[in-house]
């Protein structure tokens, strides 16, 4: 065998394997979609058709009913709104809060710095189930409504991943800025504004996206917290519990069009800033 | 002299405070939201508080914990024939019969039900616990977590390798890999459970029955035997993209003269693979590995929207004890087990890998 034919040879495994795997990934979702598309009895035909046909006929048929129906459900179209509010607020949030604690652990030099940079991996790991009540009492007694309390609550996992991901992009510029601004007069703070932040814009990109995804799927706290204030449910609590009306079964077709709704956004953020997004997750488990 | 190093330590206690200031709106929401109620939820946890309810607390010790924990292995004792006082046989099979397994464990001075039976050395034994339904949640976490991390390992790092290479739309398809991740949970349970529709409206109902295996009404979520591998595909579909990226991230930290060397000496794809990308990758893995057991040992919304209370996890039995049994203090013990769990892993973790804290 020639080296050009083996050469050949590898690429075409190379790009069957490639085709393998984007079915394997994309395939649940494209059922979704196909599903989302048929109605009720299309539904309930077997053996499932892998796309929406006519029951009698086969001729294929599609349905926009489910999105139609989707679209005029007043709690899904509330939990858009809520979901939007709760995840941009923790982002921005966790963001400002983050990058003072990320400049602190990666630029400045003081006393118990191991200590601080301990409990902030520590908590990057911390079981969310183990504070789901203490968490519920203290928002109750306090009389906190579920929007606020949510908001609150995700930088438990946000605050520290940002902070973690920030020092260690904080931790890579150069000193000799720092020290340069400092020689120049300018305070640390004024530093830290004026020149590490701009510096460090790309890195707050990428935490700030993985901290709205993470806030946009939390479905643990959501579920609890708004269990007795329904107009505050969020995205991942109406799909995973869609309202249905009485007489029917569960409306897969409406839940999946749902879900597939609440999913664009992410694909958007996805397919814009894959390289970011990227570098923020590896950032933040592999530089431990 | 004496001057400048007062100034100059003068600029460090000023850099100190700065870092105090800068790190306290961190640390005080975190004591807020995670070290306040961590600590309340160790309090309840030596209670029998009710949830939502103004119901008197009383202070119970350790009877939480021991009614969780609390597991004993009986020998289940053959039947007797009365007449004969011989062991009875069954007369078609030949197999020996057994009392039964629930009569074998003791009643007083709490009640032992069953967990599950087996046999060894030609006796019947049963592992009974307090509460068969915590010991199960606990197995089924383990299991899961060991399963699914395995496989997620063996395929993440097939697809990191295949998005390591060389070729057109080498980006398209990274972004394309990361839409399973993405995708909210409560989405990917909700397509899943309809995936696994226990007839041929189903998925996997369908192409079973097309390919002439089974009869295309396998009861996936409801049948024990399948219910755990079921959550285990789910889960290694939609965290397979996510240990590909950590084990991609490592891959491009090799250099790439390493393989040309070796390409020299003659190693093929293979032995090139195990021989210098795996140990070269081998820090990679054990953080992927550690991050990855964390997430799965507290896998709740999987759980919780496909199963619900047909099967439970560590995290799922928790959240059912608090909102369903309104019992805070024994769902407080139950999260303290899984806080103690999962911290005596990324203390490990922590201990085996070292954090960097000065390397500037």
């Amino acid at each position: 065998m020639t080296t050009k034919t083996k050469h050949r040879i590898n690429r075409i495994l190379l790009w069957a394997l490639i085709i393998v795997m984007a079915i394997w990934m994309l395939f649940p979702f494209y059922w979704a979609l196909n599903s989302s598309f048929k109605t009720e009895g299309q539904l309930a035909m077997t053996p499932a058709t892998f796309i929406p046909r006519a029951p009698v006929t086969g001729d294929i048929s599609f349905t926009l009913k489910n999105y139609e129906s989707v679209f005029s459900n007043q709690a899904f179209l509330r939990a858009i709104v809520n979901s939007t509010i709760v995840a941009v607020s923790v982002t921005v949030l966790a963001l400002a809060v983050g990058a003072f604690a990320g400049f602190a652990l990666g630029k400045l030099r003081y006393r118990g710095k191991n200590s601080t940079l301990y409990i902030i991996l520590a908590m990057t790991m911390f079981p969310q189930i183990a504070v789901l009540s203490g968490l519920y009492t203290v928002i109750t007694t306090l009389g906190i409504p579920a929007i606020p309390s949510l908001i609150l609550t995700y930088l438990l996992f946000s605050l520290p991943f940002t902070a973690w991901v920030l020092t260690a992009f904080f931790r890579e510029l150069p000193t000799e800025i720092f020290q340069s601004a400092q020689v120049d007069g300018a305070s640390p703070f004024q530093t830290f504004y004026m020149i590490m932040l701009p510096l460090t814009a790309p890195a707050l990109v990428t935490t700030g996206l993985l901290a709205f995804i993470g806030a946009w799927n939390e479905y643990l706290f959501a579920l609890t917290f708004t269990s007795i204030q329904p107009d505050a449910r969020t995205l991942p609590v109406i799909i995973a519990n869609f309202p249905s009306q009485a007489t029917r079964q569960i409306p897969f077709g409406e839940i999946m069009a749902a879900g597939i709704v609440s999913s664009i956004p992410l694909f958007l953020l996805v397919f814009i800033f894959q390289r970011r997004i990227v570098a923020g997750l590896t950032a933040g488990a592999v530089k431990g | 002299m004496a001057n400048a190093k007062g100034q100059s330590s003068d600029l460090a206690k000023q850099e100190q405070r700065l870092a105090y200031w800068l790190l306290a709106p961190t640390f005080i929401i975190l004591l807020a939201i995670a070290i306040y109620p961590l600590i309340s939820v160790f309090g309840y946890s030596f209670t029998n508080a009710t949830f939502a309810s103004n119901k008197p607390t009383e202070f119970v010790g350790l009877d939480n914990y021991r009614n969780l924990l609390s597991m004993t292995i009986v020998q289940v004792p053959p039947l007797i024939d009365e007449a004969t006082g011989q062991i009875q046989v069954d007369a078609e099979t030949g197999e020996v019969q057994y009392e039964s397994s629930v009569r074998a464990l003791p009643r007083e001075p709490v009640r032992f039900r069953v967990v599950t039976d087996f046999s060894l050395f030609g006796n019947k034994y049963v592992l009974g616990a307090t509460d068969p339904a915590f010991i199960r949640a606990v197995w089924d976490t383990i299991v899961f977590g060991v399963s699914t991390v395995f496989l997620e390992l063996v395929l993440g790092m097939m697809v990191a390798l295949i998005v390591n290479a060389n070729f057109k739309g080498r980006g398209f398809m990274r972004a394309l890999i990361l839409v399973p991740w993405v995708i909210p949970t409560a989405v990917s349970s909700q397509i899943w459970e309809y995936m696994f529709q226990p007839n041929r409206t189903g998925f996997f109902n369908t192409v079973l029955w097309y390919l002439g295996m089974g009869s295309g009404e396998i009861p996936f979520l409801s049948d024990p035997t399948w219910q755990l591998p079921a959550m285990i595909v789910i889960d290694v579909w939609k965290t397979t993209p996510f240990m590909a990226l950590l084990l991609l991230a490592g891959l491009q930290l090799i250099p790439a003269d390493i393989y040309e060397a070796a390409d020299v000496d003659g190693a093929g794809p293979v032995r090139s693979f195990f021989q210098l990308t795996l140990p070269l990758l081998k820090g990679t893995i054990a953080v992927a590995l550690v991050f990855r057991t964390l997430d799965a040992l507290r896998v709740f919304d999987l759980f919780q929207i496909v199963l619900g209370q047909a099967r439970y996890s560590m995290a799922s039995f928790t959240y059912y004890e608090l909102i369903q049994n309104r019992a805070m203090g024994y769902s407080s013990a139950s999260s303290i087990m899984i806080f103690l769990v999962l911290s005596i892993f990324a203390i490990g973790y922590m201990r085996s890998l070292g954090v960097k804290s000065d390397d500037h």
